[in-house]
This record gives C-alpha cells, sequence and structure tokens, in this order.
C-alpha cells in the first residue's frame, strides 16, 4: 500500500500541516475526551441533508459536514474543496484523486488517538495486525524460504523415548511444547541468556527443545539432558522410580521460573512483587482468600499465587461441580476457630476461595492419589470436563456480585469485555495402578486437531476420545487474550 | 431516524457505549474469522481486476454483499441482546 498520500494531500499538508487533521480526528473520529463525544454526540448531520449518514466526512479545509450520498461531491464542486475525513474511521478521501489516500504521518496520528480513547473509554488496546518493521522487511525479502502450514500438517509433533518409566516427564514436555503461548515465546527466541554456560540452564534446555520439535524431523527425541536438569534443580525429585506427573508439573515450572530470573527477564519490572517471567506470565493466578468471622462479619482477605488447582473428585462428577464445591464458602466449625482481628478472640468462621486473577493457561489437578498413613489408592471416578469452559462464575468479584443479590451485570457496557473463556489443548492421563501405572497426554496441535502421544508413539484422535478420557492434569488456554493498555 | 431513535443514538454516543459496542463487534469479526473472509474477497477483486485501477467504492460495491452475508448469526444476535439489554436498563434510570 503506497502511503505517501497524493499530491494534493502533500500540497494542503505543505501549506496547513497536520493540525486540521489533529482536530477533526480527535473530536469526531475517535473522541479523545468526554468533551469531544458531547461534539460529536450532537453535531455529526450532513449540513446539506440533515442525515447521519450514509459514511460521514468532514471536509478538511473548513470542516463542512457532508455524507457520502452526493454531498461531498457538491461541496467539492461548489468550494473547490478536496480533501475529507471519514468520520468512521478517520481515513481521507481525495475528491481529485477520486478515491482514498493513505499517509503515513496521519496514520500516525490517528493510531495514537485510538489507543488514547481506549485507555479513556477502560477498554483493552484494540487489535492490530502484525506489520513487519524495517529489520523484519528486509529479513523477510533475504530468507527466501517458505514453509506453508497447511490445516492438515503434522508439524511440531515428535514422540519422546522412554528412559525407563520416564512418561511422567514426556507427558508434562508434549503439555508444554503445546501450550500455544509458550511455543509463541520460543519459537520467537524471546529468551536471552545469562547464564555463564548454557548447559546449566533450563530456560535454554527448553528452547533448544522447541527448535527440535518444529525442525520437521520424524524421529522420536530422547530427554536425558533435560531430566538430568531437571534432578540436578529440584533434588526432592531425583531418585523414584514411576513419578507423579503433577509433582514433575510443578517442579519444572518453579526451575524455569528460577532460571528466568538468572536471565534478562529480572530486570524487567515486577508489578506489585510478582515475578513478571514468562512462567509467571502464563501460569500464575491469585486465590483469593475471605475468612469472615461469625459473630461480628468481620472478613479478612488474603492473595495467593497459584500455578494450579487441586481438586477433589469424590463426589462432584463434571470440572465445573469440582469448581463449584472449591469455591463455596465452608464453614470452619468450633475445632478450628480464628482469631478474629475485630472481636481480639478465638471465632468460628467461615472461609471461601475465589479465583481473584485468572492465569493464561489454567491447570487443573484432579486429586485421583489419595495418600494416607494406612492406604495409598487410585480414585477413578468419573469427572467429565468441557472443550470450552468460561471461568467467570469462579471469579471472586462475580462471587461477590451475586452474594449482595445483584442480577448479572453482564450486559452493562463495562462487563461486556469480560471474558474469561478457555479452551482445553492438553490433557494427561494416568492408567493403571497405583504401583503399576502408565501416563499418556492428549494435545491439541492445532484447532480441532487433537493427538495421542505415548511415549515414542504419536497417534491422531477425536475430540470426543479426549473428552471421554479419564482426566488427571487438564490444561485450558485463554480463548481471547487482551493486549495491554500501557498508554500515557 | 425517528427522534428518539436520535436521542438514544446521541446518548450512546456521549456515554462512550457506542464505541464500546463498535470494539466488541470488531473483536468478535476476528475472533470467528470474518475480517480474514473480506480480506480474501478483496484480494480476490483486486486480481480480477488487475488491469484497471481498483478504488475503495468499487470494492466496497463488489465486497459488500457477500460480507454481510457472511457475518455470523451468533454474532448479531450476541450484539442484539447486548445492545437491547444496555438501553432497556438506561431507560429504567
Ligand atoms: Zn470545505
Ligand atoms: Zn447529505
Ligand atoms: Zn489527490
Ligand atoms: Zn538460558
Ligand atoms: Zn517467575
Ligand atoms: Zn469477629
Amino acid at each position: 500500500m503506497n502511503d505517501n498520500g497524493c499530491i494534493h494531500l502533500n500540497n494542503f499538508k505543505a501549506a496547513k500541516g497536520i493540525h486540521p487533521y489533529k482536530i477533526v480526528h480527535a473530536f469526531f473520529v475517535s473522541c479523545t475526551s468526554y468533551e469531544a463525544r458531547r461534539y460529536k454526540a450532537t453535531s455529526c448531520l450532513c449540513f446539506t441533508c440533515g442525515q447521519p449518514g450514509p459514511r460521514m466526512h468532514s471536509c478538511l479545509h473548513c470542516i463542512y459536514f457532508a455524507c457520502y450520498a452526493g454531498h461531498i461531491q457538491d461541496h467539492s464542486k461548489s468550494k473547490k474543496h478536496f480533501l475529507y475525513v471519514d468520520l468512521s474511521y478517520g481515513n481521507i478521501f481525495c475528491a481529485q484523486c477520486q478515491d482514498y489516500i493513505y499517509d503515513r504521518e496521519l496514520t500516525e496520528i490517528a493510531m495514537s488517538h485510538r489507543l488514547k480513547e481506549a485507555k479513556s473509554l477502560g477498554i483493552s488496546v484494540p487489535f492490530m495486525p502484525w506489520l513487519p518493521n524495517n529489520n523484519e522487511a528486509l529479513a523477510l525479502r533475504r530468507l527466501r524460504k517458505r514453509r506453508l502450514i497447511s490445516p492438515h500438517t503434522t508439524i511440531g509433533l515428535r514422540g519422546l523415548q522412554n528412559l525407563g518409566s520416564t512418561c511422567f516427564m514426556n507427558c508434562i514436555v508434549q503439555t508444554l511444547i503445546h501450550t500455544p503461548l509458550l511455543r509463541d515465546y520460543f519459537l520467537g527466541e524471546k529468551h536471552k541468556c545469562k547464564a555463564q554456560s548454557s548447559g546449566k540452564c533450563l530456560v535454554c534446555e527448553v528452547s533448544k527443545l522447541f527448535q527440535e520439535f518444529y525442525s520437521g524431523a520424524k524421529t522420536p527425541l530422547t530427554l536425558h539432558r533435560l531430566l538430568h536438569l531437571i534432578w540436578t534443580h529440584a533434588r526432592h525429585l531425583a531418585g523414584y522410580e514411576q513419578q507423579d506427573a503433577h509433582e514433575f508439573f510443578i517442579a519444572t515450572l518453579d526451575v524455569l521460573h528460577r532460571h528466568c530470573m538468572n536471565g534478562v527477564e529480572d530486570t524487567e519490572k515486577k508489578e506489585n512483587g510478582r515475578c513478571n517471567c514468562i512462567i509467571d506470565q502464563i501460569f500464575t493466578g491469585g486465590l483469593q482468600s475471605d475468612v469472615v468471622c461469625t459473630s461480628c462479619s468481620g472478613v479478612s482477605t488474603t492473595i495467593d499465587p497459584f500455578w494450579d488447582i487441586s481438586l477433589d473428585v469424590a463426589g462432584p462428577g463434571s470440572l465445573q461441580a469440582c469448581l463449584e464445591r472449591f469455591t463455596r464458602a465452608e464453614h470452619l466449625g468450633s475445632a478450628a476457630k480464628i482469631k478474629c482481628s475485630n472481636c481480639r478472640v478465638y471465632r468460628e468462621s467461615t472461609k471461601q476461595l475465589t479465583l481473584e486473577t485468572l492465569p493464561i493457561v489454567a491447570s487443573f489437578h484432579l486429586k485421583r492419589f489419595e495418600h494416607s498413613s494406612q492406604i495409598d489408592r487410585k480414585i477413578s471416578a468419573f469427572v467429565s470436563f468441557p472443550a470450552e469452559l468460561d471461568m467467570t462464575p469462579f471469579m471472586s468479584s462475580h462471587r461477590r456480585a451475586v452474594d449482595v443479590g445483584a442480577t448479572d451485570n453482564n450486559n452493562a457496557p463495562e462487563g461486556v469485555f469480560e471474558d474469561n473463556r478457555y479452551s482445553l489443548f492438553a490433557v494427561v492421563n494416568h492408567l493403571g495402578s497405583l504401583d503399576a501405572g502408565h501416563y499418556t497426554a492428549y494435545v491439541r496441535q492445532m484447532k480441532g486437531s487433537w493427538f495421542k502421544c505415548d511415549d515414542h508413539m504419536i497417534t491422531r484422535a477425536s475430540l470426543r476420545e479426549v473428552l471421554d478420557s479419564e482426566g488427571y492434569l487438564l490444561f485450558y488456554h485463554k480463548t481471547v487474550l487482551e493486549y495491554e493498555c500501557d498508554v500515557s | 431516524m425517528t427522534v428518539n431513535n436520535t436521542i438514544a443514538h446521541q446518548r450512546l454516543i456521549l456515554s462512550g457505549d457506542r464505541e464500546r459496542f463498535k470494539e466488541l463487534l470488531r473483536r468478535r469479526l476476528i475472533e470467528c474469522g470474518w475480517r480474514d473472509q473480506v480480506r480474501m474477497l478483496c484480494r480476490d477483486v483486486v486480481k480480477e481486476n488487475e488491469s484497471n485501477n481498483v478504488t475503495f467504492d468499487m470494492l466496497v460495491t463488489r465486497v459488500t454483499p457477500r460480507a454481510r452475508a457472511l457475518v455470523p448469526d451468533t454474532v448479531k444476535k450476541e450484539l442484539l441482546q447486548k445492545i437491547k439489554t444496555h438501553l432497556l436498563t438506561q431507560k429504567d434510570q
């Protein structure tokens, strides 16, 4: 696209500058203030026919409002004014060129106004398609090799050798490799390592692993280096024969997070004390705990970060029911009195857990293994889980609204953008008994395209098959990602 | 447009809600792939007319009917429902 405008616009800019466009755009296209919205609300009618459209434009020379149904054409004939700003989209129409024209400088102004408007309305930055910068455009021209991703591609799929009961690791690696945002991070080569010797950084090792998975080769990989690294840095895991995939998942996130901190990422700002590394950006949510004193109704609230949610499976029957029970207020009873800061004595109280902030990847751990001094057993109770999950009912803000009896305010325009939809993208299963078990994983490779990973064997699977499986660890990815609004 | 409609419309602009709904619509159309489909339609028109100079008006007349038909019913329903509920709650106040 040519973004050098046209001779007419260039002459206009030379004579009058960019100010006229700036004013029209800030007041009538992307209103950057309440005052501007008042102008827009009351005056956006065609001066000729009094209608609000079709396609209202403003003359850039004299701010005459006219519609595209002939009236800007009339105005340009009688007044010899040729440039018009489209009031819906901010583009410029040149009546001499008989078409819309694009100018880089004015496009940038329009963009900055759009960001300001979004901020003033409290909505996140609008979607902007990726445009290559000069370096990227140059690289694209130089590197001619292209790989076309077809809908039936098997790219990113690779089996993993079992090194002797290491299926617990293989499942977690397959899950991490198919976590969309993590994949984007690593394939974008975002990890800049500061570790002195690269052989010691788990983040570097995972980075290499992504390259292996997406190299196009099909032979199964052997992960002894990765396993060794994790065992070195999470000593409590080393030595067991068969391990718990859940424990391994948490330990892996922890080592990755620690190694990220040694990288460049630690120089980035940490918001309200929370780590900003890629692991925490993707996996960390906030769990709110409200303890209410039954005598004085005083509430004490704490918020703790979490990487996953462990759910009891006895009883419920569905993931939503498990979550419903997880977030229900629970009476703590006389045996578990808590000192109330208001009453200054130990009181009975109720406790309720809710989700204060949601992570981008929501990981659920169904507690199928029961370990006690008397007995170790596996609970194979059926728990159904959906492909699409809305987390709104389990959020602190929602629970509060329900408690005070407020009606569903999801239709209020402020709530219109609250989007807590999640899509299933990986399921880890435990097959067999407690002591002679085997782990497999289902991963979503592309939208609607599922595969079963059984160590070195990768086979195509249907969504039905995934949803009918028992389920031990369930991984959901946020369906829509918000852009951060950091305009000053 | 009736007088009442105009006032409702003005109120929507004034409160910023019109932009909010517009942004919601924009997001839904991107999510469901409509935006990409329309891009492809535009590409086809440009390719068919490679010899002539394609203008915006020409694109609009050729693509709009097909683009309108491609908007999923679920998107239309959601927007209609949300705007309706919003206008009704406004009236009560
Ligand atoms: Zn004029
Ligand atoms: Zn008119
Ligand atoms: Zn021109
Ligand atoms: Zn590293
Ligand atoms: Zn971290
Ligand atoms: Zn108390």
